[in-house]
């Protein structure tokens, strides 16, 4: 490359570099891509854990996200509830994030309205608690003294589900959804104190982290952002937006190695004419 | 194409490109929605902490289930605010040294068996172990070299020449190879959220796509 082309590039307005990254997102929403999804061996934990719970297991599920990770987060919790329903797995739901009952509700009535679940009997929602560390504590003393009421104030003790269903010890798997460090977190005080046995779906930022607790299998299995939600779709067998949004993302990722490359020639043509450039 | 009625979807959609317009340049018409987003957000945690906190745990269990130890937690709680006076400061602090007494009590030995103790037991394993394939005692290698190598790097008493200059580098090299990985990681997220946007405004709004 020419230190001339290189000062161009260096200095090439950035809306364009906007507009390029929105048009190789929006096309492929629009004109999908079939790309081929290659299933890790995190996701295929994932999967197994819940492929191996029987009909009538209980899954406590974790929805702890708001909505401004709803786009990566939604399409794992949605294959989730899929998956359990589909297996007559039952789901108590609760939620440690002020801003994620009206995600959980949305989800759980959708799912639940596919498999025809029944509130209270298949599927209950306990809601937000406050003080995440004390909940994730007390859950395995007593879940119905730590929720009381469901999200919609009925007595805990008076769902069916939650008869016989108590603390840790009758749960099978917990599943937590999250975009924080939430996942470490259950780790730490349901897995590592009770025993509990979990996996977790986490935003990709987040994921990096989880490697260290499933290498020492504190967590059985996870989701790796959307492409991980991609992979348990394909194993689940039921498409949905994770692997809708897979031409995007890979498209988009194109891109950015491409300006990676650009820039960083542009940067070095600029700076061996000695006029330096913005990296 | 079917345009969507719900008047919900339509702010949402607003608001959306509201926020996009800020991709070409500062504008009113951002700042309106920045400072509608802010109030709202401010608002709806302030009545879910609220209602959560005071109503659901503290009122209700108080006057209908006559549970008065819930006294004790209240005072507690009130006297946080006595922080906010500088005379009544130092019996501000009673609360909070009970709030982090019992903290560090409870969660102590968990965080310290999960995050620490289970940790050094992932990191310092056997690579010929019984039933290993040549990949993960690889595998384990790379971690406890990398965990090592990193470590180093971060010992400022000694000096970085010789040995420990050479495995300080190493330990430069193990950390960029991380934060690229959460570099890649991170990119992938933000490109998701544009995703979820674009599929906002093309499905739910203008009823393209499936």
């Amino acid at each position: 490359m020419s230190a001339g082309a290189g000062e161009r590039l260096a200095r090439l307005d950035r809306r364009l570099i906007f507009l390029l990254m929105g048009l190789v997102v929006l096309v492929p929403l629009l004109v999908p891509i079939d790309l081929p999804v290659v299933v890790s061996e995190e996701t295929r934990d994932f999967y197994r854990e819940i492929e191996s719970l029987s009909d009538g297991a209980v899954l406590m599920l974790a929805v702890d996200y708001e909505p401004d990770t709803m786009a990566e987060l939604d399409p794992m919790t949605l294959a989730v509830l899929r998956h359990a329903f589909r297996r007559g797995v039952r789901v108590v739901a609760l939620s440690l994030y002020p801003g994620a009952p009206g995600i959980a509700q949305r989800l759980l009535t959708r799912a639940a309205g596919e498999y025809g679940m029944t509130y209270g009997e298949d599927y209950v929602y306990l809601g937000y608690n406050p003080d995440w560390s004390g909940t994730m504590l007390r859950l395995g003393e007593s879940i119905r003294a730590t929720y009381p009421k469901d999200q919609w104030g009925t007595a805990t003790r008076d769902l069916p589900l939650m008869a016989g269903v108590d603390s840790y010890e009758d749960v099978d798997l917990l599943v937590s959804i999250n975009g924080s460090k939430y996942a470490e977190y259950w780790a730490a005080y349901a897995q590592a104190r009770y025993g509990q046995r979990m996996v977790s779906g986490n935003t990709a930022v987040m994921a990096v982290f989880i490697y260290h607790y499933y290498n020492t299998g504190q967590i059985s299995g996870f989701l790796a952002g959307i492409r991980g939600a991609a992979e348990y779709e394909k194993l689940v067998g039921l498409p949905g937006d994770g692997t809708i949004a897979m031409g995007s993302q890979s498209c988009g990722h194109l891109l950015i190695v491409i300006l990676i490359v650009l820039g960083n020639a542009g940067y070095l043509a600029a700076r061996r004419r000695g006029t330096g450039g913005r990296a | 194409m079917q345009v969507s009625t719900d008047v919900g979807i339509w702010v949402g959609a607003l608001g959306t490109l509201a926020i996009f317009s800020f991709l070409y340049r500062e504008n009113p018409v951002f700042r309106l929605a920045e400072h509608v987003l802010v109030g709202v957000s401010a608002g709806y945690y302030l009545v879910q902490y609220a209602y959560s906190g005071l109503v659901k745990k503290f009122w209700y269990p108080l006057t209908s289930e006559h549970n008065y130890w819930l006294v004790f937690g209240g005072i507690l709680g009130a006297m946080m605010f006595l922080k906010l006076n500088r005379r009544t400061r130092s019996w501000g602090n009673i609360p909070v040294a009970f709030y982090v007494a019992t903290g560090a009590g409870y969660l102590i030995p968990s965080v310290m068996k999960s995050m620490v103790l289970l940790q050094v037991e992932g990191t310092i394993q056997n690579p010929f172990a019984e039933g290993r394939t040549i990949g993960e005692a690889a595998t384990v290698l790379v971690i406890l070299a990398g965990v090592v190598c990193t470590l180093v790097y971060f010992y400022f008493s000694a000096r970085r020449e010789g040995v420990v200059r050479h495995v300080s580098r190493a330990g430069i090299l193990f950390l960029l190879a991380g934060f690229g990985a959460t570099f890649g990681y991170t990119v992938m997220g933000r490109i998701t959220l544009l995703i979820g946007r674009f599929q906002f405004l093309l499905r739910d709004w203008l009823g393209v796509g499936g």
